[in-house]
């Protein structure tokens, strides 16, 4: 069966499944951005990558070229990827002036050393 | 038996190694700056599989939003948070073991989840050369507008709509407080 | 009239009692709550009750002049007058306005007694020459204002009996608290300042210092006018019970008023529980009358469908039977229940209505056969009982001993006490449930009013205490009330009664004067005070000369002269009627010999206070004449005093024609007194009717001679006194060393005080404190302390075994748990936002694995 898949990848059009596994390498590709950079401008990028993997599974189980018509989410897909990314940008604009902030207490934004609630 | 390329494919394929590739390049980059970069490409990328999947407004959407606009607000924040020019700092190897491992195993498991139901495999051409091809500019309008003209048993998105504007007005303003510059209120002292 | 009346005297009455709610609410509340009322705003607590008190008295004469008397024209025959009065006046004297609220009964219905009246008239005896017309019910208004509760066919009301006795008892009351009131305003100033109590020492040998009580001194007597006035208006027993115990609470706030002062606390706890002594009997009476009548009402009620509820009157005195006093049905039911049971068993029925046939027609038969024998000692008992209770609040022998000690009250109380309220309340009530008593219980009446007024004369004789010699003369005065009621005359003792509220209260309130002029009680410090309160000193006199009963005879005098005859015209017509008893004229020698004694006894204070010579010089340069507030009262009360006996003639206009106390009192004349009553137990008893003594036949029997005694007695007392304590030809220590043993007697006030203390007292004391010892500290606290040994023994076991070792522990553990569970969460909490992502990853990955899992297992 997965031969067969392999064999006819590029004659037959894609499905839900082939952006569903795009989304997900580029959602673990945001998990582990945010679990290895010190960086917290890194983490935010991370972060980036995660709703964008999260975005592009909508588009795919809305798009009536992927599936039958009649299953796909029709246009709440959209509408929900538009939601996605705009709350991705309110999230950004905050992320970076909580950044800011920090930087400006500690000269630094290694994410590490913002640890004063820890138990 | 050798079938033609079916070239919608080709080009998901395309972008979707490009997308693919440079989110990789963002994971494994320690350079802040090369970082943002790799991730304007694949969010770019992205953006061509969204065209790909018919959302054309999304994808413009994407672009203009994320490429043009949060990514260039990461790029000031870089710009303004590093006291040395590039600066990086290093995880440790044990650390990143883990974190791949973990990832790997991350996405093994979704991708198994995604593969694992014939429906979402994917139609044959001919069903798909079937479906008509429409702008969704318009109906997104409309179904944010309160509007549906998709399927009339599905409800508008108005109030969230409205919900989402003032969030975003507040976010912008919480977004300024938060960033101004400490140190002015004890200039003015001063 | 018969719908504004009523409601007339529910606002002169309800008045104080708004007066006090308002100075409790308004000073007493935030006082007690901690607040410190100013003492220039209590003044207004005083302006608010004599404001209430005054609005009362206006509203009572507007009662009494603007709808009573128009109603109810007054007559020219007056006893007093010594006219003779036909009987079939009191026909046209009793007018008949029925209203909607207001019931009169002349006759009664007949249909719901079921024995033979004609039989049952068989009990009185043959009456002699008299004729045989009795009077009927006074002119009287009834009804309820509210229905406290209704216990089975008894019902509780607050509810209204209005005759003429209440309205001028109305009238009487609210004047005298009016001039108390007023008084009072003066002659309490010292508590509108911080008040030093110069009678209480401390442990530290200082005074005690106290903030003055002026508003609560005014709250009391706005709540005791109150009570006094819901006694008068009272409508049935039950009410005037409460009230009753009302007016005892507040002669117990007023004479501890001074509460610091150990004998004030004292003689307070002797007032209340001396009077409790009495109102157990009358609370035996209540039982008794509720028990055969099923009533406390005094007067008819509209019953239910339109029939009407009689009364207690009008069920002992029936229009069948000449209005004379008979036992009800259910007194004979009561004492003759064996021969009714008897009866009933014999009908040999079950059926309901048979068997209460039979017991009926028993009833009538008991009635009819032996009338002398069943129903009358319920009947002595209900009146004696009654009066057990008056005995108490009108402090007659033997429950006298708490009106001298009363004294400890400030003097305005005492006025008030003495003369309107507490005393009068028992009088008042005899005259009241007067068609009640039968021939013995009347009999008792007068000979415990007889031994009381001698032995309070003679005790007043030799006191020294201004206000002791004062109270003495109160015990001696309700004596005679008593006597005169006892012995027929009903007019003559509530008379005296009005009489005696005038000069008493005027007395009270000069002694006040003098007391708070030269700050001593005692009659030796005093003397010579005339030319120093001129005001004071001639008032007293006025009052010193009526309580004498000084006037001309057969003519006119002070008012205590015109009582006072009356009562020794009754007592005289009592003789004359029971001569054969052998015993009969010493209810005669000894009021009169007691008046001797008043005359003396209040011509020794007046001499000793104000006449002669300064005996302390010092206190003497100190006294002043009282301020206007104070002889203001005095000279209003004097006024009355005088002319209180007076009648006005005939051809006045409207309601002021015949008007005079005697006329008013006898419109009010109970049912069924006009006939003399026989006695049932001892035969040769004789109660006269008390205008047998006014007939100009008898003038020559009784009225001449009982006139004559009583101005002699007064003039030789008079004369006695003058002798002794103005000339000084006699000297008394020299009258009391030749009489030792009688001095002796009157100086230590009988021993009575004595005698309780060693008959009830140290008794009580005795085995209450080996009831302590014993039963209380032996065996129930041994029992208790066992009790509590073998607890506490328990308790520590369970402390020891239960608390610290399973709960303490389990407790501690589970804490300890949770603060190391605590603690190596801690350590989870590493703060690095990484780790939290990693963390997040795993839970999914673990999550998809073991979902996974989970379907393989169900799948295989």
């Amino acid at each position: 069966m997965n031969s067969l898949v392999l064999a006819s990848l590029l004659t037959e059009p894609v499905g839900v499944s082939h952006y569903l596994v795009v989304g997900a390498v580029l959602f673990v590709c945001g998990v582990v951005c945010m679990a290895t950079k010190r960086n917290a401008l890194g983490i935010l990028m991370g972060i980036e990558l995660v709703l964008n993997g999260a975005n592009l599974n909508f588009i795919a189980f809305g798009s009536p070229y992927l599936r039958e018509a009649s299953q796909t989410l029709g246009l709440d897909g959209q509408l929900m990827s538009l939601f996605v990314i705009v709350l991705a940008a309110a999230e950004a604009a905050v992320a970076l002036a909580i950044a800011l902030n920090f930087y400006n207490s500690f000269s630094t934004i290694d994410v590490d050393r913002a640890d004063q609630l820890k138990g | 038996m050798e079938a033609p390329i079916y070239w919608p494919t080709f080009f998901f394929l395309l972008f979707s190694a490009i997308a693919c590739a440079f989110a990789v390049a963002v994971v494994v980059t320690p350079n802040i700056v090369r970082m943002a970069f790799y991730l304007v490409l694949s969010l770019a990328a992205t953006a061509g599989l969204f065209f790909l999947a018919g959302a054309d407004f999304v994808g413009a959407m994407q672009l203009m939003i994320y490429v043009g606009g949060t990514l260039v607000l990461l790029v000031f924040g870089v710009m303004l948070t590093s006291q040395d020019r590039f600066i990086s700092m290093k995880t440790s190897g044990f650390e990143l073991g883990v974190a791949v491992t973990l990832g790997v195993c991350l996405f093994v498991v979704l991708a198994y989840c995604a593969r694992s139901i014939p429906e979402w495999h994917g139609m044959k051409a001919k069903q798909v050369s079937a479906v008509p091809l429409e702008p969704t500019a318009a109906p997104l309008g409309m179904g944010l507008l309160g509007a549906r003209v998709d399927g009339p048993d599905r409800s508008g998105y108005l109030l969230v709509f409205e919900i989402i504007s003032v969030h975003l007005l507040v976010v912008l303003v919480g977004a300024a407080y938060l960033a101004r510059a400490r140190g002015k209120k004890n200039l003015l002292v001063e | 009239m018969d719908v504004v009346l009523p409601k007339l005297l529910l606002v002169a009455w309800l008045m104080p009692l708004a007066s006090f709610a308002v100075i409790s609410i308004a000073y007493s509340v935030p006082q007690f709550l901690g607040v410190k009322v100013r003492y220039a705003t209590q003044k207004y607590a005083a302006y608010l009750a004599i404001g209430a008190i005054v609005g009362g008295f206006v509203l009572s004469c507007i009662g009494l002049f603007g709808y009573w008397l128009p109603a109810h024209s007054l007559h020219a025959a007056s006893h007093a007058e010594g006219e003779s009065e036909g009987a079939g006046e009191h026909a046209l004297a009793t007018p008949q306005p029925i209203g909607k609220n207001s019931v009169r009964l002349v006759a009664f219905d007949a249909e719901e007694r079921l024995e033979d009246h004609s039989a049952a008239s068989g009990i009185q005896h043959a009456e002699g020459s008299r004729a045989e017309h009795n009077n009927g019910p006074p002119p009287s208004m009834t009804g309820d204002w509210y229905v406290l509760g209704i216990f089975g066919s008894l019902r509780l009301t607050i509810g209204y009996y209005i005759d003429t006795l209440t309205v001028v008892m109305f009238a009487m009351v609210t004047l005298i608290a009016s001039c108390v009131h007023i008084y009072a305003f003066g002659y309490m100033h010292d508590e509108l300042h911080d008040y030093t109590d110069h009678e209480v020492k401390l442990a530290d040998g200082h005074h005690l210092h106290r903030p003055g009580r002026f508003h609560r001194f005014f709250q009391y007597l706005s709540l005791f006018s109150f009570s006094m006035l819901g006694i008068c208006i009272s409508g049935n027993l039950a009410m005037t019970f409460v009230f009753w115990e009302l007016v005892g609470i507040c002669s117990y706030f007023l004479i501890g008023f001074y509460i610091e002062r150990h004998s004030a606390s004292t003689a307070a706890n002797k007032a209340f529980i001396v009077n409790r002594v009495g109102d157990f009997g009358m609370l035996i009476g209540l039982m008794a009358i509720w028990t055969t009548m099923g009533t406390f009402n005094f007067g008819d009620m509209p019953g239910e469908n339109g029939a009407t509820q009689a009364g207690i009157f009008s069920q002992l005195h029936q229009a069948e039977n000449n209005y004379k006093i008979a036992p009800t049905d259910g007194m004979i039911a009561f004492e003759g229940r064996n021969r009714i049971a008897e009866a009933v068993r014999n009908a040999g029925t079950t059926e309901p209505a048979a068997m209460q046939a039979a017991a009926a027609t028993e009833v009538a038969r008991l009635r009819a056969d032996e009338p002398a024998k069943w129903g009358h000692w319920v009947l002595f008992i209900a009146g004696v009982g009654i009066f057990c209770g008056c005995v108490g609040k009108s402090a007659q022998f033997p429950l006298h001993v708490w009106l001298p000690d009363a004294m400890e009250g400030p003097t305005p109380v005492s006025a008030l006490v003495h003369s309107a309220t507490m005393v009068a309340a028992g009088v008042f009530l005899v005259g009241r449930v007067y068609p009640l008593f039968s021939a013995e219980a009347l009999l008792v009446i007068a000979v415990v009013g007889c031994i009381t007024l001698f032995i309070a004369a003679t005790i007043a004789v030799t006191q020294m205490d201004i206000k002791r010699v004062l109270a003495y003369s109160t015990v001696s005065q309700l004596g005679f009330m008593m006597l005169a009621l006892g012995l027929g005359g009903w007019l003559a003792g509530l008379f005296h009664l009005i009489t005696h509220a005038f000069f008493k209260s005027l007395m009270f309130l000069c002694s006040g004067s003098v007391i708070h002029a030269v700050h001593s009680n005692d009659m030796r410090q005093m003397g010579g005070l005339r030319k120093k309160m001129p005001v004071t000193a001639y008032t007293m006199l006025v009052g010193c000369l009526a309580i004498a009963g000084v006037g001309v005879p057969f003519l006119a005098g002070f008012s205590g002269f015109h009582s006072k005859d009356a009562i020794v015209e009754q007592a005289m017509s009592h003789w004359h009627h029971n001569a054969r008893s052998g015993v009969s004229w010493l209810l005669f020698v000894v009021p009169v010999f007691s008046a001797a004694l008043t005359a003396f006894y209040m011509f020794r204070l007046w001499y000793m206070t104000f006449a002669g010579e300064p005996r302390d010089h010092h206190r003497y340069d100190h006294a002043h004449e009282s301020p206007r507030v104070m002889t203001g009262p005095l000279v209003l009360l004097s006024v009355f005093a005088v002319c209180a006996g007076w009648g006005l003639p005939a051809f006045m206009p409207g309601p002021l024609a015949n008007f005079s106390i005697p006329n008013l009192l006898e419109q009010a004349r109970p049912v069924g007194t006009l006939i003399s009553k026989p006695g049932v137990y001892l035969s040769g008893l004789l109660i006269a009717d008390e205008h047998i003594a006014h007939e100009p036949e008898m003038f020559r029997a009784i009225k001449m001679p009982a006139g004559i005694a009583a101005i002699s007695a007064a003039l030789l007392g008079i004369w006695l006194a003058t002798e002794v304590y103005l000339w000084r030809r006699l000297s008394a220590e020299k009258l009391g060393n030749a009489l030792r043993p009688l001095y002796q007697l009157s100086w230590h006030k009988w021993w009575f005080d004595e005698l309780y203390d060693l008959v009830f007292v140290r008794p009580t004391h005795a085995v209450s404190g080996f009831i302590a010892a014993m039963l209380d500290r032996g065996l129930i606290d041994g029992i208790i302390h066992t009790l509590a040994w073998l607890f506490r023994g328990f308790a520590v076991m369970v402390s020891v075994l239960g608390d610290r070792l399973v709960i303490d522990n389990s407790v501690d553990g589970f804490a300890e748990k949770t603060w190391n569970f605590g603690l190596s969460l801690r350590s989870l909490q590493t703060g690095r936002l990484r780790q939290y992502v990693m963390f997040l990853v795993v839970a999914t990955v673990v999550l998809f694995l073991v979902a996974g899992f989970w379907k393989l297992a169900l799948a295989g």
